[in-house]
């Protein structure tokens, strides 16, 4: 990856303290992210990974610290960097009553998407994730891989510029882990930049370019996975490195 | 814009269309409660009127006082009376028992010699205007007694029932009184001199000079007559129209839960337009339950017997008060969703906040019947304001200058909740 790039997304100083909590979720975090990355945000539960991909996606502000998204300050101008990004959060973000077409119509409307712009979209990505045939069925009726990927589509549908997936295939099976990385993977050929969470180390080790250990709302390392499992002695995978730097002890 | 405020509202619609428990609180839930609220009212109200009070009557007289008293409550349509019990006859002893084991809601025991009492004293009255010395005057004094009908009433009737009843029986008794005093003074006067012309048996009636005229004051040329059904409709649908927060809330909070709303706060549009949709459906379901509920007061309970309802003449007048309704309802569900945390908490917060409101509001009883401080926080209750509007549209017949501040006051308390469901939301976001 070319770093003398301008990063497309730049973070300094990034901190978020919730009230009632003394400890900091997120602690001083300084990041770049270069354009066409699938980086990798790894960490035991309750790291800080998805406080800081809520920060960045502007579901709430930090503390302190800035982000800058394509040189755009977060603070000042949050309607124009939300038109650039999708979210793939880790909870099923659906209406379970509506089907996939109602609810992919309804998200697609919200981006500023219309027409048959909108239906050609609805329909592709449908027939991509294998979803087509139960595009009139009600969500709520769907197994938790076909939620997945339904999830994965709401996020993709207005092809943003760079997409945060928090944990995007959690609790599904091989097969629909495989189509989800293996289209993820044609998103990022095509410029997407992904920016993804996972507790599966070798799906990491695979799918990212580069990817960043937190723990304790801090960063403990950055590079891509050859260059961490070089830098740990004794250590052959992504695995073994994590556990290295967060030690074996239970978390939340 | 429009196209995402259309796909908001399209969404809304459908996840309201597919909420088959949401929509039977819109429109079923209300229906029941003014079928069954108008029924029992008027089941009530009709059975005072056409079946009456049991009442049971001992006439130890056996005179006219007696006999007229019995004949008058006999065609009283507020009395169902009776001279026995279980079959015996009532006597002085066991109506006290009969009463006081709830078998009759009133006893009357008309005393031995009562109407004599009544001759006797217009006799005292006589001879003591005739009387020509002092030893005549004392006597005259001496003959006058004072006699008791006794009034027992059944320890559960309520004072306010105690004193509308004896009240009506102590009137119609004076009435009686009089009458057979003034029949028996004329007598003695007749007597008494001999060659004036006889006293007319129609003579009591014509000194009944003072007539009492009771009419509804509207402004309306028709004659608008309370009811059951004018009181109780436009009151549970509105009470109806402010439930509404509950499928609402729920909604709100349940896209919360499900992180439909963590995906919209990501979104390029604001979340204003994200409640604006929310609220266009609901003030139309508002709108819609509103006119259904007018339907079964004007089509269904007239089907059962009851009055039809009226909506007076200011058609505009009562849309527009039916608008600023929904808004106020719309506007509290937006609220109550979006300050709850959980689905459970929502549900409660809204049914007894409404509940209350409209206790308060004068829904369940009258606002006028309250107590003045209760009357005063009463004014406070957007229900109160609603409620005030239709009583004024369909009860005495005004129209917009009239319903005007209500209107007033129900699109401020709208724009009150947005206020705070914006602050409220902000502030959830800034934590």
């Amino acid at each position: 990856m070319a770093m003398t790039q301008n990063p497309i997304i730049d973070i300094q100083g990034l901190t978020k303290v919730f009230r009632g909590n003394d400890d900091p979720a997120v602690n001083g975090i300084d990041l770049q992210i270069f354009q066409n990355e699938i980086f990798g945000l790894l960490g035991p539960n309750g790291a800080g990974k998805t406080t800081t991909i809520s920060m960045l996606c502007g579901l709430f502000p930090p503390t302190s610290g800035s982000v800058k998204i394509y040189g755009k300050d977060m603070r000042n101008e949050l309607g124009t960097i939300k038109k650039m990004v999708g979210i793939v959060p880790q909870d099923i973000a659906l209406y379970p009553t509506l089907n996939a077409w109602e609810n992919l119509d309804f998200y697609g409307h919200m981006y500023g998407l219309k027409g048959n712009l909108l239906k050609d979209k609805i329909s592709d990505w449908l027939k991509k994730l294998g979803l087509e045939a139960a595009a009139k069925r009600q969500v709520g009726t769907y197994s938790g891989g076909m939620k997945r990927r339904l999830n994965l589509i709401a996020g993709l549908l207005h092809s943003p510029k760079i997409l945060f997936l928090d944990e995007p295939t959690v609790g599904v099976d091989v097969q629909s882990r495989n189509v989800i990385i293996s289209h993820l993977t044609e998103v990022n050929a095509k410029g997407t930049t992904i920016i993804y969470t996972s507790h599966h180390m070798e799906e990491a080790e695979q799918f990212c370019t580069r990817v960043s250990i937190i723990d304790y709302g801090k960063i403990l390392t950055v590079g891509t996975p050859a260059e961490l499992i070089a830098s740990v002695p004794g250590a052959d995978t992504l695995e073994k490195v994590f556990l290295q730097l967060t030690k074996r002890k239970l978390r939340d | 814009m429009i196209s995402k405020l259309l796909a908001t509202v399209r969404k809304e619609a459908l996840l309201l269309l597919r909420d088959k428990v949401g929509l039977s609180i819109l429109f079923i839930m209300p229906m029941v409660l003014i079928f069954v609220m108008t029924l029992i009212q008027d089941a009530a109200f009709s059975s005072m009127n056409e079946k009456g009070i049991p009442v049971v009557f001992v006439n130890e007289d056996q005179d006219s006082l007696g006999f007229d008293i019995r004949n008058g409550l006999m065609q009283n349509d507020l009395v169902e009376l009776h001279d026995s019990i279980n079959g015996k006859p009532a006597t002085a002893e066991n109506i006290r028992n009969a009463v006081s084991q709830g078998k009759f809601l009133v006893g009357i025991v008309v005393p031995k010699n009562a109407t004599k009492a009544i001759r006797n004293h217009v006799a005292s009255m006589v001879d003591e205007v005739m009387a020509s010395d002092s030893t005549e005057l004392a006597a005259a004094k001496r003959s006058a007694d004072s006699i008791q009908i006794e009034i027992l009433i059944d320890p559960i009737a309520k004072k306010s029932f105690l004193v509308s009843v004896t009240s009506t029986l102590r009137e119609f008794i004076s009435e009686i009184k009089t009458k057979i005093m003034f029949q028996e003074f004329s007598a003695q006067m007749n007597e008494l001199i001999p060659d004036k012309t006889p006293t007319p048996s129609t003579a009591y009636e014509q000194s009944q000079f003072i007539r009492y005229k009771e009419t509804y004051a509207s402004v309306s040329e028709d004659k608008l007559i309370p009811n059951a059904v004018q009181h109780n409709v436009p009151a549970w649908t509105i009470f109806a129209m402010f439930f509404i927060s509950i499928p609402l809330s729920s909604s709100i909070i349940k896209e919360k839960g499900e992180g439909a709303a963590l995906r919209l706060n990501t979104m390029p549009s604001p979340y204003l337009l994200l409640v604006n949709g929310k609220i266009i459906v609901y003030v139309v379901v508002c709108t819609i339950q509103f006119y259904l509920m007018m339907l079964v007061g004007l089509v269904f309970l007239p089907m059962l017997g009851l009055p039809r309802l009226d909506m007076g003449s200011h058609y505009l007048s009562t849309l527009m008060l039916v608008l600023a309704t929904s808004f106020a309802a719309t506007g509290y569900g937006v609220m109550v969703g979006t300050l709850s945390k959980t689905e459970h908490q929502g549900a409660i917060m809204g049914s007894l906040s409404i509940i209350l409101l409209s206790a308060l509001g004068g829904i369940w009883v009258p606002s006028y019947v309250m107590p003045g401080v209760m009357r005063t926080i009463s004014s406070y209750s957007p229900l109160n304001w609603s409620l005030t509007g239709f009583y004024e549209l369909f009860l005495r017949g005004g129209g917009l200058g009239k319903v005007g501040p209500e209107i007033l006051k129900l699109i401020l308390f709208f724009l009150g909740t947005m206020s705070v469901t914006s602050i409220a939301n902000r502030k959830s976001r800034l934590t």
